[in-house]
């Protein structure tokens, strides 16, 4: 897949940049964590 | 750029996956299920499939009837294909083929004399990124698909955030240190062999610098990360990144088939994976081939990576240093900002998992790998639905057949721990537990006996629901990153690990996986 087929993210991640990937990674981790805390 | 695509596809892949959940809901594929032996896997094929399913459904309708317009709604909907195909593939190796292939692994046993789908460790794991290097190599990953591929990534991210629930801090305060001594000798090992390579041959500093980073930390991201300290061009990124995926991939098969050979432990094969091999994907990779069926390899192996991570910036810093002093009138690098600016962040995430598990929200504190220890009454003796107290005490016919074969156990601390047994019903402390495991494990005790302690034994120990769900959770992440790493590793990228650089990494490579191997057979024991 050649990246200029994106004119966003990269060849290996949809996100802008590696940091914002990591936070978006984050963030759905801690709501998982959260519902699995709430309702197992 | 508008990237939704009007294709039937996502529509289509979500109507079956919800078929599909419909049959196993219904009782229609019961015959299949029976003959793969999946039956612990129906309800995950339901939720799973009406949940992927439905979403394709919407989003495919969507994309066939509405009218898409550049910006976010368009960008990340359309993500929504390559997810479902992902998964689609996903469903079809885990729940069809790693099970078919076990059954054919069986029944070819006797023709061959070995079980080739054991020996060649042809799970899940294994088969889900070889469909992904054959769609990607043979057929192409459709062009509507290909957006969606580049969240493979996020799914690993999220997979390692996630394994940190599963770790208390008395577990990692005794693998740490192993961890830690292991890792520091390897990582700075390696990252110290490839830049005295580098230079016997030659290579350009800013080439051998990222390749140092790559070999000897965790891969790819270090790659990246050590990219601008050595002012590293994009081919030689480039040719990094293929050494490090093309050797981590050769890692991957045959780290498991040695382990196995060798009948190393789940700790052993953690803690030489986590340090042998170049990728934190590959890594995941071998330790769910070593072990399909659990996660205790997967732990171990991850909290040798997750070490390796945290060297990250001492490599870093290492590197500017050297590149500084080697590169006369290199351009200044605030080294400072570069760690603040390409520290893997989801690294913070698993730290605050584990943060979040060792103060027992989601299993008591002290457990272990999600197992804990608890002999009190409210387990001991539940009350179910009707009122009616279950006890899991050991019945009058246990103590007696115990009782009958005590005489053949001689070792005093085995004595003591029986007799705390036949006195109190059931186990008083995991001490206990532990040395009359080692009674069942000699074989002292006739098989009757040996199955009740074994009952004992089970009726003391517990998994968390909880951590048993993230387990579950943290096996799709992975399953669905490494089918999708699997569909991004072309011929193409493999070519690019040609020449030098290839001939330097594989070399510190083989040193990094004899060597640990070395360390890890006489330093690690099962028990620690």
């Amino acid at each position: 897949m050649a990246e200029d087929k994106f004119d966003r993210g990269t060849a290996l991640t949809i996100f802008g940049t590696d940091r914002h990937e990591d936070f978006v990674a984050l963030s759905l981790s801690i709501i998982i964590a959260l519902l699995v805390y709430l309702f197992v | 750029m508008v990237y939704s695509q009007k294709t039937p596809w996502t529509l289509i892949m979500g109507l079956i996956m919800v078929a599909y959940a419909y049959a196993v809901q219904s009782g229609a594929m019961a015959a299949v299920i029976k003959y793969l032996g999946t039956d612990r896997h129906a309800g995950e094929m339901q939720i799973l499939g009406y949940a992927f399913g439905g979403i394709a459904i919407a989003v495919g309708l969507w994309q066939l009837f509405a009218k898409s317009a550049e910006g976010h709604i368009d960008y990340y909907l359309s993500a929504v294909g390559g997810v479902t195909f992902i998964m689609l593939v996903a469903f079809i190796v885990k729940w069809g083929l790693d099970p078919q292939m076990a059954q054919w692994g069986k029944a070819a046993q006797s023709a061959l004399g070995f079980n080739f789908a054991t020996v060649m460790n042809l799970n899940y794991v294994v088969m889900g990124i070889i469909a992904g290097i054959v769609i990607v190599n043979l057929f192409k990953v459709p062009a509507w698909a290909e957006h969606g591929v580049r969240l493979s990534r996020l799914g690993l991210k999220t997979g390692v955030i996630l394994l940190g629930t599963l770790y208390s801090l008395a577990e990692l305060a005794q693998l740490g240190k192993l961890s830690v001594v292991l890792i520091g000798i390897f990582v700075l090992g390696s990252v110290g062999v490839v830049l005295w390579f580098g230079a016997r041959r030659s290579l350009p500093n800013s080439m051998t610098g990222v390749l140092a980073a790559g070999v000897g930390v965790c891969g790819v991201s270090a790659a990246v990360a050590a990219a601008p300290v050595v002012q590293a061009k994009s081919t030689e990124i480039a040719y990094t990144i293929g050494t490090i995926l093309m050797f981590g991939v050769i890692c991957m098969f045959l780290f498991p088939i040695v382990g196995k050979g060798l009948g190393m432990g789940y700790i052993q094969f953690g803690a030489w994976a986590g340090t042998g091999i170049l990728n934190s994907a590959q890594v995941a990779g071998a330790a769910l081939a070593f072990q399909p069926n659990g996660i205790e390899t997967l732990k171990v192996a991850e909290i040798f990576n997750i070490t390796r991570v945290l060297f990250l910036p001492i490599i870093v810093l290492w590197l500017a240093l050297w590149y500084v002093k080697r590169e006369v009138g290199a351009q200044k690098i605030d080294i400072g900002q570069v760690i603040f600016s390409k520290f893997p962040v989801f690294v913070l995430g698993f730290i605050l998992m584990f943060a979040l598990s060792s103060t027992g929200i989601f299993a008591p504190a002290r457990h272990y790998q999600g197992a804990y220890f608890d002999n009190s009454d409210k387990i001991m003796l539940k009350t179910d639905k009707d009122g009616k107290v279950q006890s899991r005490l050991l019945a009058d016919k246990d103590l007696e057949a115990l009782k009958a074969e005590a005489g053949k156990i001689t070792r005093e601390d085995q004595k003591a721990a029986l007799a705390r047994l036949l006195e109190n019903k059931k186990l008083m402390s995991i001490d206990d537990d532990d040395t009359l495991r080692g009674v069942v494990n000699a074989k002292i005790l006739s098989k009757a006996g040996n199955d009740v302690l074994t009952k004992a034994h089970r009726a003391v120990r517990h998994t968390a629901p909880k951590i048993a769900m993230f387990r579950d959770l943290i096996a799709w992440f992975f399953t669905f990153g490494l089918v999708g790493l699997g569909m991004q590793i072309t011929m193409a990228s493999i070519k690019q690990a040609g020449g030098q650089p290839l001939v330097i990494g594989s070399i510190v490579g083989v040193i990094k996986a004899v060597g640990s191997l070395i360390v890890v057979l006489l330093m690690v024991s099962e028990s620690i």
